[in-house]
Protein backbone atom coordinates (compact mmCIF):
# COMPACT_ATOMS: atom_id res chain seq x y z
CA UNK A 1 0.00 0.00 0.00
CA UNK A 2 1.25 3.42 -0.85
CA UNK A 3 1.20 6.05 2.01
CA UNK A 4 0.44 9.28 0.57
CA UNK A 5 1.18 12.09 2.99
CA UNK A 6 -0.47 15.45 2.88
CA UNK A 7 0.28 19.04 3.47
CA UNK A 8 -1.34 20.04 7.14
CA UNK A 9 -2.71 23.42 8.12
CA UNK A 10 0.46 24.21 9.81
CA UNK A 11 2.69 23.25 6.61
CA UNK A 12 0.59 25.63 4.64
CA UNK A 13 1.32 28.36 6.59
CA UNK A 14 5.11 28.01 7.40
CA UNK A 15 5.49 28.01 3.70
CA UNK A 16 4.20 31.83 3.87
CA UNK A 17 5.41 32.79 6.71
CA UNK A 18 8.46 35.31 6.55
CA UNK A 19 12.58 34.71 7.18
CA UNK A 20 12.78 38.12 7.82
CA UNK A 21 11.43 40.58 10.29
CA UNK A 22 13.76 43.90 10.85
CA UNK A 23 16.80 42.71 11.89
CA UNK A 24 15.48 39.43 13.19
CA UNK A 25 16.48 36.50 11.14
CA UNK A 26 14.42 33.14 11.13
CA UNK A 27 16.71 30.22 12.83
CA UNK A 28 17.61 27.43 10.42
CA UNK A 29 15.33 25.11 11.96
CA UNK A 30 11.46 25.21 12.30
CA UNK A 31 10.11 23.16 15.05
CA UNK A 32 6.67 21.03 14.66
CA UNK A 33 5.23 19.68 17.75
CA UNK A 34 2.29 17.07 17.97
CA UNK A 35 -0.09 16.18 21.27
CA UNK A 36 2.54 13.84 22.42
CA UNK A 37 5.77 16.05 22.35
CA UNK A 38 4.40 19.33 23.05
CA UNK A 39 4.91 18.53 26.54
CA UNK A 40 8.49 18.29 25.85
CA UNK A 41 8.23 22.19 24.33
CA UNK A 42 5.86 23.46 26.96
CA UNK A 43 7.00 22.37 30.38
CA UNK A 44 4.04 22.69 32.71
CA UNK A 45 1.34 24.47 30.27
CA UNK A 46 1.25 21.98 27.39
CA UNK A 47 -1.98 20.62 29.10
CA UNK A 48 -3.97 23.45 28.64
CA UNK A 49 -3.35 23.08 24.90
CA UNK A 50 -4.14 19.22 24.84
CA UNK A 51 -7.18 19.90 27.17
CA UNK A 52 -7.96 21.94 23.54
CA UNK A 53 -7.65 19.00 21.06
CA UNK A 54 -4.29 20.83 19.96
CA UNK A 55 -3.17 19.03 16.82
CA UNK A 56 -0.07 20.66 16.03
CA UNK A 57 2.34 23.98 17.32
CA UNK A 58 4.62 24.91 14.51
CA UNK A 59 7.74 26.94 16.41
CA UNK A 60 10.04 29.70 15.13
CA UNK A 61 12.47 31.52 16.51
CA UNK A 62 14.25 34.79 14.96
CA UNK A 63 17.15 36.18 16.39
CA UNK A 64 19.14 39.51 16.08
CA UNK A 65 22.35 40.46 16.92
CA UNK A 66 21.55 43.12 18.94
CA UNK A 67 18.13 42.11 20.98
CA UNK A 68 16.50 39.06 22.35
CA UNK A 69 15.25 36.24 20.71
CA UNK A 70 11.56 36.33 19.01
CA UNK A 71 9.35 33.29 19.83
CA UNK A 72 6.29 32.35 16.75
CA UNK A 73 3.95 29.86 18.03
CA UNK A 74 1.40 29.17 15.60
CA UNK A 75 -1.25 26.96 17.47
CA UNK A 76 -3.79 24.68 15.06
CA UNK A 77 -6.23 23.58 17.55
CA UNK A 78 -8.20 21.49 14.70
CA UNK A 79 -11.39 23.95 15.05
CA UNK A 80 -12.24 27.85 15.80
CA UNK A 81 -14.16 26.92 18.55
CA UNK A 82 -11.27 25.26 20.29
CA UNK A 83 -8.50 28.35 18.67
CA UNK A 84 -11.12 30.39 20.47
CA UNK A 85 -11.39 28.32 23.79
CA UNK A 86 -7.40 28.23 24.14
CA UNK A 87 -7.29 31.83 23.79
CA UNK A 88 -9.70 32.63 26.43
CA UNK A 89 -7.52 30.61 28.83
CA UNK A 90 -5.42 33.83 29.36
CA UNK A 91 -7.25 37.21 27.99
CA UNK A 92 -5.09 39.35 30.25
CA UNK A 93 -3.30 42.41 28.50
CA UNK A 94 -4.31 45.64 25.86
CA UNK A 95 -6.73 44.82 23.29
CA UNK A 96 -4.76 45.43 19.59
CA UNK A 97 -6.58 45.23 16.28
CA UNK A 98 -4.69 42.20 15.53
CA UNK A 99 -6.08 38.84 14.31
CA UNK A 100 -9.54 38.03 16.43
CA UNK A 101 -9.47 39.73 20.02
CA UNK A 102 -5.87 40.66 19.91
CA UNK A 103 -4.42 40.91 22.94
CA UNK A 104 -0.86 42.34 23.61
CA UNK A 105 0.61 42.79 27.32
CA UNK A 106 4.47 43.44 27.61
CA UNK A 107 6.66 40.73 25.83
CA UNK A 108 3.84 38.98 24.14
CA UNK A 109 0.92 39.40 21.82
CA UNK A 110 -1.80 36.80 20.91
CA UNK A 111 -4.66 36.35 18.89
CA UNK A 112 -6.88 33.73 17.85
CA UNK A 113 -8.30 33.74 13.78
CA UNK A 114 -9.62 30.59 12.23
CA UNK A 115 -8.36 27.03 13.68
CA UNK A 116 -5.10 28.67 15.14
CA UNK A 117 -3.85 29.91 18.24
CA UNK A 118 -1.48 32.60 17.49
CA UNK A 119 1.22 33.64 20.47
CA UNK A 120 4.51 35.55 20.06
CA UNK A 121 6.91 36.36 22.36
CA UNK A 122 9.95 38.20 23.28
CA UNK A 123 12.49 36.60 25.64
CA UNK A 124 12.77 40.04 27.33
CA UNK A 125 11.00 43.23 26.62
CA UNK A 126 12.85 45.48 23.99
CA UNK A 127 11.58 48.45 22.12
CA UNK A 128 12.91 47.65 18.71
CA UNK A 129 11.99 43.24 19.41
CA UNK A 130 8.42 44.75 20.08
CA UNK A 131 8.11 46.40 16.79
CA UNK A 132 9.20 43.43 15.17
CA UNK A 133 6.42 41.14 17.36
CA UNK A 134 3.97 43.76 16.28
CA UNK A 135 5.41 43.39 12.67
CA UNK A 136 5.21 39.61 12.51
CA UNK A 137 2.37 39.69 14.05
CA UNK A 138 0.40 41.39 11.32
CA UNK A 139 2.37 39.11 8.52
CA UNK A 140 0.96 36.06 10.31
CA UNK A 141 -2.70 37.80 10.55
CA UNK A 142 -2.73 38.28 7.22
CA UNK A 143 -1.54 35.01 6.26
CA UNK A 144 -4.68 33.41 8.05
CA UNK A 145 -7.24 34.36 5.34
CA UNK A 146 -10.45 32.98 7.14
CA UNK A 147 -12.17 34.24 10.23
CA UNK A 148 -13.14 31.80 12.62
CA UNK A 149 -16.67 31.57 14.45
CA UNK A 150 -17.27 31.29 18.01
CA UNK A 151 -18.79 28.99 20.10
CA UNK A 152 -22.02 28.56 19.61
CA UNK A 153 -23.40 28.52 23.35
CA UNK A 154 -21.70 31.94 23.87
CA UNK A 155 -25.07 33.50 22.66
CA UNK A 156 -26.93 32.04 25.22
CA UNK A 157 -24.77 34.33 27.88
CA UNK A 158 -26.94 37.25 29.11
CA UNK A 159 -26.02 40.49 27.10
CA UNK A 160 -26.51 42.64 30.45
CA UNK A 161 -23.67 43.33 32.37
CA UNK A 162 -21.60 40.62 30.70
CA UNK A 163 -17.65 41.13 31.07
CA UNK A 164 -16.37 40.49 27.83
CA UNK A 165 -12.64 40.20 29.24
CA UNK A 166 -13.57 37.60 32.19
CA UNK A 167 -15.60 35.04 29.19
CA UNK A 168 -13.62 31.37 29.25
CA UNK A 169 -14.97 28.59 26.73
CA UNK A 170 -13.77 25.26 27.74
CA UNK A 171 -14.61 21.36 27.90
CA UNK A 172 -12.48 20.16 30.55
CA UNK A 173 -12.92 19.85 34.22
CA UNK A 174 -9.37 20.88 34.99
CA UNK A 175 -9.41 23.91 32.90
CA UNK A 176 -12.40 25.15 34.50
CA UNK A 177 -10.53 25.05 38.11
CA UNK A 178 -7.91 26.59 37.33
CA UNK A 179 -10.28 29.14 36.19
CA UNK A 180 -12.68 28.65 39.24
CA UNK A 181 -12.14 25.95 41.60
CA UNK A 182 -15.42 23.87 42.16
CA UNK A 183 -14.39 20.42 42.93
CA UNK A 184 -11.26 18.05 43.23
CA UNK A 185 -13.73 15.74 41.27
CA UNK A 186 -15.88 16.24 37.96
CA UNK A 187 -19.08 16.38 39.80
CA UNK A 188 -20.50 18.24 36.52
CA UNK A 189 -19.52 15.35 34.43
CA UNK A 190 -17.41 18.13 31.59
CA UNK A 191 -16.11 16.05 28.92
CA UNK A 192 -14.84 16.44 25.69
CA UNK A 193 -18.25 16.33 24.61
CA UNK A 194 -19.62 18.88 26.92
CA UNK A 195 -19.41 22.49 26.03
CA UNK A 196 -19.07 25.15 29.31
CA UNK A 197 -18.80 29.03 29.22
CA UNK A 198 -18.02 30.95 32.70
CA UNK A 199 -18.10 34.99 32.60
CA UNK A 200 -18.28 37.36 35.08
CA UNK A 201 -21.03 40.03 35.35
CA UNK A 202 -21.54 43.28 36.80
CA UNK A 203 -24.99 44.56 37.26
CA UNK A 204 -25.70 47.94 39.29
CA UNK A 205 -22.73 47.63 41.34
CA UNK A 206 -23.49 43.76 42.31
CA UNK A 207 -21.16 40.68 40.82
CA UNK A 208 -21.82 36.98 40.05
CA UNK A 209 -20.28 34.61 37.53
CA UNK A 210 -22.56 32.30 35.29
CA UNK A 211 -21.28 28.83 34.18
CA UNK A 212 -23.25 27.47 31.05
CA UNK A 213 -22.31 23.78 30.19
CA UNK A 214 -24.44 21.97 27.40
CA UNK A 215 -24.33 18.59 27.18
CA UNK A 216 -24.78 15.92 24.35
CA UNK A 217 -27.96 14.34 25.74
CA UNK A 218 -30.52 15.02 28.44
CA UNK A 219 -29.96 12.56 31.24
CA UNK A 220 -26.49 14.18 30.71
CA UNK A 221 -27.52 17.42 31.79
CA UNK A 222 -30.09 15.80 34.42
CA UNK A 223 -26.87 13.89 36.08
CA UNK A 224 -24.75 16.85 36.11
CA UNK A 225 -27.67 18.53 37.64
CA UNK A 226 -28.23 15.96 40.56
CA UNK A 227 -25.03 15.82 41.16
CA UNK A 228 -24.17 19.24 41.14
CA UNK A 229 -27.12 19.64 43.80
CA UNK A 230 -25.48 16.36 45.71
CA UNK A 231 -22.16 17.49 46.53
CA UNK A 232 -22.02 21.60 45.74
CA UNK A 233 -25.73 22.92 46.68
CA UNK A 234 -27.18 20.41 49.22
CA UNK A 235 -28.87 22.98 51.19
CA UNK A 236 -30.82 24.49 47.82
CA UNK A 237 -34.87 25.76 48.02
CA UNK A 238 -36.53 24.42 45.63
CA UNK A 239 -35.73 27.02 43.21
CA UNK A 240 -32.29 25.80 43.19
CA UNK A 241 -31.24 28.34 45.25
CA UNK A 242 -29.13 28.36 48.45
CA UNK A 243 -26.96 31.02 50.13
CA UNK A 244 -23.10 30.19 50.67
CA UNK A 245 -21.32 30.69 54.16
CA UNK A 246 -19.42 33.45 52.78
CA UNK A 247 -23.23 35.41 52.36
CA UNK A 248 -23.02 34.97 48.49
CA UNK A 249 -25.93 33.11 46.27
CA UNK A 250 -25.53 30.10 44.25
CA UNK A 251 -28.14 28.57 41.85
CA UNK A 252 -28.72 26.36 39.35
CA UNK A 253 -31.28 25.19 36.59
CA UNK A 254 -31.24 22.78 34.13
CA UNK A 255 -33.15 23.05 30.74
CA UNK A 256 -32.93 20.25 28.20
CA UNK A 257 -29.60 19.89 27.37
CA UNK A 258 -28.25 23.22 29.24
CA UNK A 259 -27.50 23.21 32.96
CA UNK A 260 -26.86 26.92 33.90
CA UNK A 261 -25.15 27.63 37.46
CA UNK A 262 -24.90 31.34 39.22
CA UNK A 263 -21.55 31.17 41.21
CA UNK A 264 -20.97 33.58 44.00
CA UNK A 265 -23.73 36.08 43.23
CA UNK A 266 -23.82 39.63 45.72
CA UNK A 267 -27.67 38.91 45.84
CA UNK A 268 -29.96 36.57 45.45
CA UNK A 269 -32.08 39.10 43.06
CA UNK A 270 -28.76 38.87 40.75
CA UNK A 271 -28.67 34.95 41.16
CA UNK A 272 -32.36 34.55 39.71
CA UNK A 273 -32.24 37.51 37.64
CA UNK A 274 -28.82 35.75 35.40
CA UNK A 275 -30.87 32.16 35.67
CA UNK A 276 -33.78 33.72 34.07
CA UNK A 277 -31.97 35.77 31.53
CA UNK A 278 -30.40 32.74 30.03
CA UNK A 279 -31.02 32.86 26.45
CA UNK B 1 -21.20 0.71 44.94
CA UNK B 2 -20.51 2.90 47.91
CA UNK B 3 -19.14 6.22 47.26
CA UNK B 4 -15.90 6.06 49.57
CA UNK B 5 -13.98 9.16 48.15
CA UNK B 6 -14.46 12.03 50.08
CA UNK B 7 -15.74 15.34 47.41
CA UNK B 8 -13.68 18.47 48.13
CA UNK B 9 -15.54 21.27 46.98
CA UNK B 10 -14.81 25.00 47.07
CA UNK B 11 -17.65 24.76 49.55
CA UNK B 12 -15.17 23.42 52.09
CA UNK B 13 -12.73 26.24 51.37
CA UNK B 14 -15.43 28.90 51.72
CA UNK B 15 -16.84 27.20 55.40
CA UNK B 16 -13.21 27.71 56.30
CA UNK B 17 -12.60 31.44 54.73
CA UNK B 18 -9.41 30.24 52.72
CA UNK B 19 -10.71 31.91 49.73
CA UNK B 20 -11.07 35.58 51.63
CA UNK B 21 -8.07 36.17 52.84
CA UNK B 22 -4.78 35.76 50.66
CA UNK B 23 -0.65 36.40 51.22
CA UNK B 24 0.01 35.10 54.42
CA UNK B 25 0.27 31.33 53.38
CA UNK B 26 -2.34 30.13 55.40
CA UNK B 27 -5.80 28.97 54.83
CA UNK B 28 -6.61 25.53 53.86
CA UNK B 29 -9.78 24.18 54.96
CA UNK B 30 -8.78 22.00 58.05
CA UNK B 31 -8.82 18.05 56.92
CA UNK B 32 -7.06 15.93 57.80
CA UNK B 33 -4.50 18.41 59.72
CA UNK B 34 -1.69 15.99 60.57
CA UNK B 35 1.59 18.06 61.12
CA UNK B 36 0.21 21.66 61.59
CA UNK B 37 0.41 21.82 64.81
CA UNK B 38 3.72 20.69 65.51
CA UNK B 39 5.61 22.51 68.49
CA UNK B 40 9.15 21.75 66.62
CA UNK B 41 10.34 24.83 64.30
CA UNK B 42 11.34 24.20 61.30
CA UNK B 43 15.32 25.52 60.42
CA UNK B 44 15.82 27.51 57.35
CA UNK B 45 19.03 29.05 55.90
CA UNK B 46 18.74 32.05 53.34
CA UNK B 47 21.69 32.87 52.41
CA UNK B 48 23.15 35.32 49.73
CA UNK B 49 26.24 36.46 47.93
CA UNK B 50 26.24 40.04 45.59
CA UNK B 51 29.34 38.60 44.15
CA UNK B 52 27.94 34.75 43.38
CA UNK B 53 26.74 36.18 39.81
CA UNK B 54 29.24 38.33 38.02
CA UNK B 55 28.45 41.30 35.59
CA UNK B 56 28.01 39.17 32.92
CA UNK B 57 25.77 37.06 34.32
CA UNK B 58 27.62 33.39 34.97
CA UNK B 59 27.40 31.83 38.23
CA UNK B 60 30.78 32.04 40.37
CA UNK B 61 31.72 28.15 41.07
CA UNK B 62 33.93 29.06 44.60
CA UNK B 63 31.08 31.40 45.64
CA UNK B 64 28.14 29.22 44.97
CA UNK B 65 30.20 26.02 46.82
CA UNK B 66 31.27 28.29 49.71
CA UNK B 67 27.18 29.54 49.83
CA UNK B 68 26.63 25.58 50.47
CA UNK B 69 29.49 25.23 52.80
CA UNK B 70 28.08 27.96 55.15
CA UNK B 71 24.57 27.06 54.83
CA UNK B 72 25.13 23.79 55.95
CA UNK B 73 27.16 24.71 58.55
CA UNK B 74 24.47 27.00 59.91
CA UNK B 75 21.88 24.20 59.43
CA UNK B 76 23.45 21.44 60.96
CA UNK B 77 25.07 23.69 63.62
CA UNK B 78 28.91 22.48 62.81
CA UNK B 79 31.95 23.93 62.07
CA UNK B 80 33.10 22.11 59.47
CA UNK B 81 30.47 21.68 56.03
CA UNK B 82 32.98 18.27 55.23
CA UNK B 83 31.62 17.02 58.99
CA UNK B 84 28.45 17.67 57.36
CA UNK B 85 28.18 15.83 54.59
CA UNK B 86 29.63 12.71 56.78
CA UNK B 87 26.97 12.64 58.98
CA UNK B 88 24.20 12.81 56.32
CA UNK B 89 25.62 10.51 53.83
CA UNK B 90 27.79 7.43 54.05
CA UNK B 91 29.66 5.30 51.89
CA UNK B 92 27.13 3.07 51.41
CA UNK B 93 24.46 5.46 50.18
CA UNK B 94 22.81 5.66 46.78
CA UNK B 95 21.77 9.40 46.13
CA UNK B 96 19.92 10.72 43.93
CA UNK B 97 19.71 14.20 43.06
CA UNK B 98 16.90 15.56 41.96
CA UNK B 99 17.51 18.36 39.71
CA UNK B 100 15.34 20.35 37.69
CA UNK B 101 15.86 20.85 33.42
CA UNK B 102 13.15 23.42 32.87
CA UNK B 103 15.14 25.08 29.98
CA UNK B 104 14.86 28.93 30.68
CA UNK B 105 15.82 28.12 34.37
CA UNK B 106 17.69 25.10 35.01
CA UNK B 107 19.28 24.38 38.07
CA UNK B 108 22.87 25.47 37.50
CA UNK B 109 25.11 22.76 36.44
CA UNK B 110 27.72 23.98 39.22
CA UNK B 111 25.64 23.65 41.93
CA UNK B 112 25.08 19.93 41.19
CA UNK B 113 28.77 20.21 40.96
CA UNK B 114 29.38 21.12 44.64
CA UNK B 115 26.82 18.29 45.99
CA UNK B 116 28.56 15.57 43.79
CA UNK B 117 31.74 16.91 45.42
CA UNK B 118 30.58 17.15 49.02
CA UNK B 119 28.71 13.55 48.42
CA UNK B 120 31.89 12.23 47.23
CA UNK B 121 33.65 14.00 50.31
CA UNK B 122 31.68 11.76 52.73
CA UNK B 123 32.58 8.30 51.21
CA UNK B 124 29.38 8.35 48.28
CA UNK B 125 30.81 6.28 45.24
CA UNK B 126 30.91 8.34 42.25
CA UNK B 127 28.52 5.49 40.31
CA UNK B 128 26.39 5.55 43.08
CA UNK B 129 25.35 9.07 43.10
CA UNK B 130 23.66 10.36 40.10
CA UNK B 131 21.86 13.82 38.83
CA UNK B 132 18.76 13.36 36.81
CA UNK B 133 15.37 15.16 36.21
CA UNK B 134 13.22 13.53 33.73
CA UNK B 135 14.01 10.38 33.63
CA UNK B 136 14.09 9.61 37.75
CA UNK B 137 11.77 6.62 36.93
CA UNK B 138 14.33 4.56 35.15
CA UNK B 139 17.33 5.88 36.75
CA UNK B 140 18.81 2.79 38.33
CA UNK B 141 20.58 5.02 40.43
CA UNK B 142 17.20 6.93 41.52
CA UNK B 143 15.34 3.42 41.88
CA UNK B 144 18.24 1.92 44.42
CA UNK B 145 18.58 5.04 46.04
CA UNK B 146 18.76 4.99 49.92
CA UNK B 147 19.26 8.99 50.07
CA UNK B 148 17.94 12.30 47.73
CA UNK B 149 19.02 15.50 47.64
CA UNK B 150 16.52 17.97 46.23
CA UNK B 151 17.54 20.97 44.36
CA UNK B 152 15.96 23.28 41.49
CA UNK B 153 15.23 27.19 41.23
CA UNK B 154 11.98 28.55 42.25
CA UNK B 155 9.99 29.95 39.70
CA UNK B 156 6.22 31.46 39.15
CA UNK B 157 4.40 27.97 37.51
CA UNK B 158 1.28 28.14 35.58
CA UNK B 159 -0.36 25.31 37.37
CA UNK B 160 1.22 25.51 40.86
CA UNK B 161 1.21 29.00 41.24
CA UNK B 162 5.24 28.30 41.85
CA UNK B 163 7.92 25.56 40.97
CA UNK B 164 9.11 24.62 44.33
CA UNK B 165 11.11 22.05 45.81
CA UNK B 166 7.80 20.12 46.62
CA UNK B 167 6.70 20.23 43.11
CA UNK B 168 10.09 18.99 42.04
CA UNK B 169 9.18 15.54 42.28
CA UNK B 170 6.52 15.25 40.50
CA UNK B 171 8.56 13.11 38.30
CA UNK B 172 8.79 10.43 40.46
CA UNK B 173 5.11 9.64 39.61
CA UNK B 174 3.93 8.12 35.87
CA UNK B 175 1.09 10.38 35.40
CA UNK B 176 1.99 14.15 36.56
CA UNK B 177 -0.97 15.72 34.74
CA UNK B 178 -3.17 13.68 38.09
CA UNK B 179 -1.98 16.35 40.42
CA UNK B 180 -2.98 19.53 38.70
CA UNK B 181 -6.15 19.64 39.59
CA UNK B 182 -6.64 22.72 42.04
CA UNK B 183 -3.65 24.31 42.01
CA UNK B 184 -1.18 20.74 42.10
CA UNK B 185 -2.37 20.64 46.11
CA UNK B 186 -2.08 17.02 45.77
CA UNK B 187 1.62 17.41 45.53
CA UNK B 188 2.48 16.67 48.89
CA UNK B 189 1.15 12.73 48.78
CA UNK B 190 3.83 11.81 46.16
CA UNK B 191 6.57 12.57 48.99
CA UNK B 192 4.83 9.52 50.72
CA UNK B 193 4.99 7.35 48.13
CA UNK B 194 7.26 4.35 49.38
CA UNK B 195 10.06 4.91 46.47
CA UNK B 196 10.14 8.82 47.71
CA UNK B 197 9.03 8.55 51.13
CA UNK B 198 11.77 9.49 54.16
CA UNK B 199 14.39 9.42 51.54
CA UNK B 200 15.45 13.25 51.37
CA UNK B 201 17.84 14.70 53.72
CA UNK B 202 18.41 17.94 51.98
CA UNK B 203 16.91 20.58 50.26
CA UNK B 204 17.93 23.36 48.14
CA UNK B 205 15.92 25.84 46.62
CA UNK B 206 18.10 27.96 44.50
CA UNK B 207 17.35 31.50 44.47
CA UNK B 208 20.19 33.26 42.08
CA UNK B 209 17.90 34.51 39.74
CA UNK B 210 14.27 33.63 40.28
CA UNK B 211 11.21 33.80 38.09
CA UNK B 212 8.63 35.81 39.40
CA UNK B 213 5.85 36.14 37.22
CA UNK B 214 5.46 34.58 33.84
CA UNK B 215 3.49 35.38 30.56
CA UNK B 216 2.51 33.05 27.31
CA UNK B 217 2.50 29.78 26.64
CA UNK B 218 5.83 29.01 27.36
CA UNK B 219 5.28 31.11 31.08
CA UNK B 220 8.80 32.84 30.75
CA UNK B 221 10.42 36.46 30.24
CA UNK B 222 13.86 37.23 30.84
CA UNK B 223 12.30 40.62 32.33
CA UNK B 224 10.68 38.57 35.05
CA UNK B 225 13.65 37.11 36.67
CA UNK B 226 16.10 38.79 38.87
CA UNK B 227 19.35 38.98 40.41
CA UNK B 228 18.26 37.68 43.52
CA UNK B 229 21.91 36.08 44.35
CA UNK B 230 20.62 33.28 47.25
CA UNK B 231 19.96 30.14 48.64
CA UNK B 232 17.69 28.41 50.43
CA UNK B 233 18.33 25.32 52.82
CA UNK B 234 16.69 23.09 55.00
CA UNK B 235 16.09 19.62 55.67
CA UNK B 236 11.87 20.91 55.72
CA UNK B 237 10.95 21.23 52.05
CA UNK B 238 7.95 22.69 52.88
CA UNK B 239 9.48 26.16 55.20
CA UNK B 240 11.84 25.94 52.51
CA UNK B 241 9.24 26.65 49.67
CA UNK B 242 7.49 28.89 52.01
CA UNK B 243 10.00 31.13 52.12
CA UNK B 244 10.61 31.23 48.94
CA UNK B 245 6.92 32.06 48.43
CA UNK B 246 7.14 34.72 50.81
CA UNK B 247 10.40 36.23 48.72
CA UNK B 248 8.51 35.89 45.47
CA UNK B 249 5.23 37.96 46.34
CA UNK B 250 7.21 40.39 47.57
CA UNK B 251 9.18 40.99 44.77
CA UNK B 252 5.79 41.04 42.59
CA UNK B 253 4.08 43.68 45.06
CA UNK B 254 7.24 45.52 44.71
CA UNK B 255 7.52 45.34 41.04
CA UNK B 256 3.69 45.90 40.14
CA UNK B 257 3.60 48.51 42.77
CA UNK B 258 0.23 46.68 43.92
CA UNK B 259 -0.43 43.72 45.86
CA UNK B 260 -0.34 41.07 43.14
CA UNK B 261 -0.78 37.51 44.24
CA UNK B 262 0.89 34.34 43.14
CA UNK B 263 -1.55 32.72 40.67
CA UNK B 264 -2.73 30.37 41.11
CA UNK B 265 -2.29 30.20 45.07
CA UNK B 266 0.57 28.25 45.95
CA UNK B 267 -1.93 25.74 47.72
CA UNK B 268 0.52 22.63 47.92
CA UNK B 269 2.78 24.71 50.10
CA UNK B 270 -0.20 24.50 52.81
CA UNK B 271 -1.09 21.30 52.01
CA UNK B 272 2.06 19.69 52.65
CA UNK B 273 1.92 20.93 56.10
CA UNK B 274 -1.61 20.96 57.12
CA UNK B 275 -2.41 17.67 54.49
CA UNK B 276 0.68 15.75 54.49
CA UNK B 277 2.57 16.80 57.58
CA UNK B 278 5.46 17.01 55.64
CA UNK B 279 6.79 19.84 57.65
CA UNK B 280 6.45 23.79 58.12
CA UNK B 281 4.47 26.24 56.29
CA UNK B 282 3.73 29.39 58.69
CA UNK B 283 6.47 31.62 59.42
CA UNK B 284 6.14 31.65 62.93
CA UNK B 285 6.76 27.76 63.03
CA UNK B 286 10.39 28.55 61.13
CA UNK B 287 13.40 29.55 62.44
CA UNK B 288 14.93 32.05 59.46
CA UNK B 289 18.60 32.52 59.81
CA UNK B 290 19.55 35.07 57.12
CA UNK B 291 23.47 35.72 56.05
CA UNK B 292 25.04 37.08 53.70
CA UNK B 293 24.15 40.39 50.90
CA UNK B 294 21.01 41.96 52.41
CA UNK B 295 20.44 44.19 49.94
CA UNK B 296 16.58 44.06 48.98
CA UNK B 297 16.77 40.65 51.07
CA UNK B 298 12.25 41.29 50.76
CA UNK B 299 11.86 38.75 53.83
Amino acid sequence: MTQTSYATPVDELRSMLPQQIGDWSAEAQDRIFDPTTIFGYIDGGAEVYKAYNMKQCFSRRYTAPNGPAIILDIFDMGSSKDAFGVFTHDTDGDEIDMGQDGRFRPGWLNFWKDRFFVSIYMEEEHEAAEKAVFDLGKRVDGIIAKKGARPGILLKLPVQGLQAASVRYLHHPMVLNYHYFISDQNILNISEHTEVVLATYTINGEEARLLLAAYLGLDAADDAYSNFLKHYLPDADRSGMALLENKKWSAIQVNGRLLSIVLDADSRHLAEHLLRSVR
Amino acid sequence: MAEKKRVLTRRDFIRTGSYAAMGSLIGLPLLGRAAGNRNDKSRVILIRDEKVIADDGLVQPEKLADMLDKALKLLFKSDDASDVWEQLFGKNDIVGIKSNVWSHLPTPAVLEEAIQVGLMQAGVKKTNISVDDRSVRRNPVFKNSTALINVRPMRTHHWSGLGTLLKNYIMFVSGPWMYHGNACEKLGSIWRKPHVLGKTRLNILVMLTPLFHGVGPHHFSRSYIWRYRGLIVSTDPVAADATGARIIQAKRNAYFGEERPISPRPLHIEAADVKYGLGNSRADRIELIKIGWEDEILI
